[in-house]
């Protein structure tokens, strides 16, 4: 597990990173999201020991790596941003050169490449110079090289920037397969792609943490639900009725073509006593006799939540 | 280290850095064999040797600008400090790379005595002491030129720069002899690589010569790890 206390960088007078402090618990794969500038490289060039933060501690499975970076290191593969490759070394030579490196034993490199190979996909290459690939088989060697010594956390800083549609499609699968068995944290500006890899997302904005939570959590609004329905009753008789539920918080009209039908967004809080939001509404309706069209269960995109997370931080 | 060692050994030789030193360094060193020796006709391998100390200033550049500053450019170096091997590990490994490749240099040019040896005298002692002290200066220098690659951003500007403080300390000795105040000339001939070889190319084994250069190259590999420590604080 990394565990990052009251982290701060300082690159002379620019403050790049401002009191962090997040968990990435084990075997999840955590998205740190973020505009470009917000931090995220800074971040995880400390997580990986590739420089000491100003201030505040690093742990990997509670050691500091200030203290002890030999052993954190260990736990750790990394691929930056720009995959740190020797072009004149061949794959299968390179990976060698890594294993050796993150000291694996002499006599298991051979077979722990073979492996590292077929998962990264990159067997049919092997005997090719690094510097001949394309960017793609480029990128899959530097995913390969955060593999060798199997460490369990891997650190990949936006791996899909500069990659084809087909490319990308690859490597997010690579990650999704990496993420079964090891702890996966990576940053990307791309909010499909957290959405559709991670289960915990980091927000960071000028340096600072401004949300952490579960996906689920984030996209699902916690214990807000936001329902949208279409309701056969005139504005002006159905609000009144709507604002005296007590599920309901806040109620937003949207516009229509027909005076005898509303539309509304209603923001209501779950888990109260007398049932779930939807079910208070359909007794409400039954007992206005209002015919209730349509009624959606609204989730937040990530996008949403980015921008409101930022706009707010901003304000 | 070793794997450090093994990979920058290898890429010497995968690349034409390698192959570019040894050639232009037994090229130079041929043509002054034949200078002289042959045309000679003499057997007087010190001062032979002490003609082709001249030829490090040249050519250590070569062989230890790419160490360092070509990590930086290329931004490989996030590979090397992030992992378990150590900064001390990482300077040493590029620099034994690098005295490997000029000890190797330095055997082939044992064929000079060889041919020595054939048509006329050699005395084993004198050359052993002679190479001893060549091969102590040529470590002094890559430790040098080492610490200056590490500080510049890519490996052309760290060849230049290298070249530049390799040609200043031949200047300084070159002053050492023309300069009328004492204390400056006892401090210049304290300093300089060359004077500090004078006594090997007179057959002597001198402590207080070998005591120098191995301080001298060791003084540069702890400010070139120093210097890369503290460029990681400051995170640039």
């Amino acid at each position: 597990m990394i565990e990052l206390k009251q982290v701060t960088k300082r690159y002379g007078a620019t403050l790049a990173v401002d009191g962090l402090s997040f968990r990435a618990p084990e075997g999840q794969i955590v998205g740190l999201l973020g505009q470009n500038g917000a931090g995220k490289t800074t971040t995880l060039n400390m997580l990986t020991g590739y420089f000491p933060p100003t201030s505040g501690q690093v742990l990997v499975n509670g050691v500091d790596m200030l203290q002890d970076p030999r052993t954190c290191k260990r736990c750790i593969g990394y691929l930056p941003e720009k995959p740190p490759l020797y072009d004149e070394m061949t794959v299968a030579a390179y990976l060698a050169f890594v294993c050796e490196l993150k000291e694996v034993e002499r006599k298991a490199i051979p077979a722990h490449i073979k492996e590292i190979m077929a998962t990264c996909g990159l067997t049919e290459v092997s005997q090719r110079l690094v510097g001949h690939l394309s960017k793609g088989y480029r990128q899959r060697v530097g995913v390969a090289q955060a593999l060798c010594g199997n460490p369990p956390v891997i650190v990949l800083d936006e791996p899909t920037v500069g990659l084809d549609p087909r490319q990308v499609v690859e490597i997010r699968e690579l990650m999704r397969q990496l993420g079964k068995d090891h702890t996966v944290i990576f940053s990307s500006h791309l909010l499909s792609e957290i959405q559709q890899l991670c289960q915990r997302v980091i927000i960071l904005h000028k340096g600072k943490l401004i949300r952490e939570a579960d996906m689920a959590d984030l996209t699902g609004g916690g214990d807000t639900l936001r329902l949208r329905a279409s309701i056969a009753m005139k504005e002006k008789q159905l609000l009144p009725a709507l604002k005296g539920l007590d599920c309901v918080r806040r109620v937003k009209v949207l516009p229509t073509s027909d005076v005898n039908i509303t539309e509304v967004e209603l923001e209501c809080v779950t888990g109260g006593d007398r049932g779930d939001p939807q079910t208070q509404l359909f007794r409400l309706l039954c007992a206005l006799d209002a015919p209730l069209r349509l009624l959606v269960p609204q989730r937040d995109t990530l996008e949403e939540v980015f921008l409101r997370a930022t706009a707010e931080d901003d304000a | 280290m070793i794997s450090v060692w093994k990979r920058e050994l290898q890429s010497y030789f995968y690349t034409p850095v390698g192959y570019l030193f040894m050639g232009v360094f037994l090229a130079l060193s041929s043509v002054m064999f034949y200078l002289q020796i042959l045309a000679q006709r003499s057997s007087d391998l010190l001062t032979f040797i002490g003609q082709i100390s001249y030829l490090w200033m040249l050519l250590t550049p070569v062989l230890t600008m790419r160490l360092l500053a070509e990590e930086r450019q290329k931004r490989t170096d996030q590979l090397l400090l992030t992992s378990p091997v150590s900064l001390t590990g990482i300077v040493l490994g590029k620099y034994l790379a690098a005295v490997t490749v000029m000890l190797i240099t330095v055997l082939l040019t044992m064929v000079y005595a060889l041919i020595v040896a054939i048509y006329g005298q050699v005395y084993p002692g004198e050359l052993l002491v002679g190479m001893m002290g060549f091969v102590l200066q040529g470590c002094a220098f890559i430790a040098l030129d080492l610490f200056i690659s590490g500080c510049a951003t890519n490996p052309v500007s760290a060849a230049v720069m290298a070249f530049g403080v390799n040609f200043a300390l031949w200047i300084l000795d070159m002053v050492e002899t023309s300069v009328s105040a004492g204390w400056l000339s006892d401090a210049l001939n304290f300093f300089s690589l060359y004077a500090r070889n004078e006594p090997f190319l007179m057959g002597q084994l001198s402590f207080a010569s070998i005591g120098f250069d191995v301080s001298f190259a060791a003084a540069c590999l702890v400010l070139t790890i120093h210097m890369l420590d503290s460029r990681r604080y400051r995170g640039a």
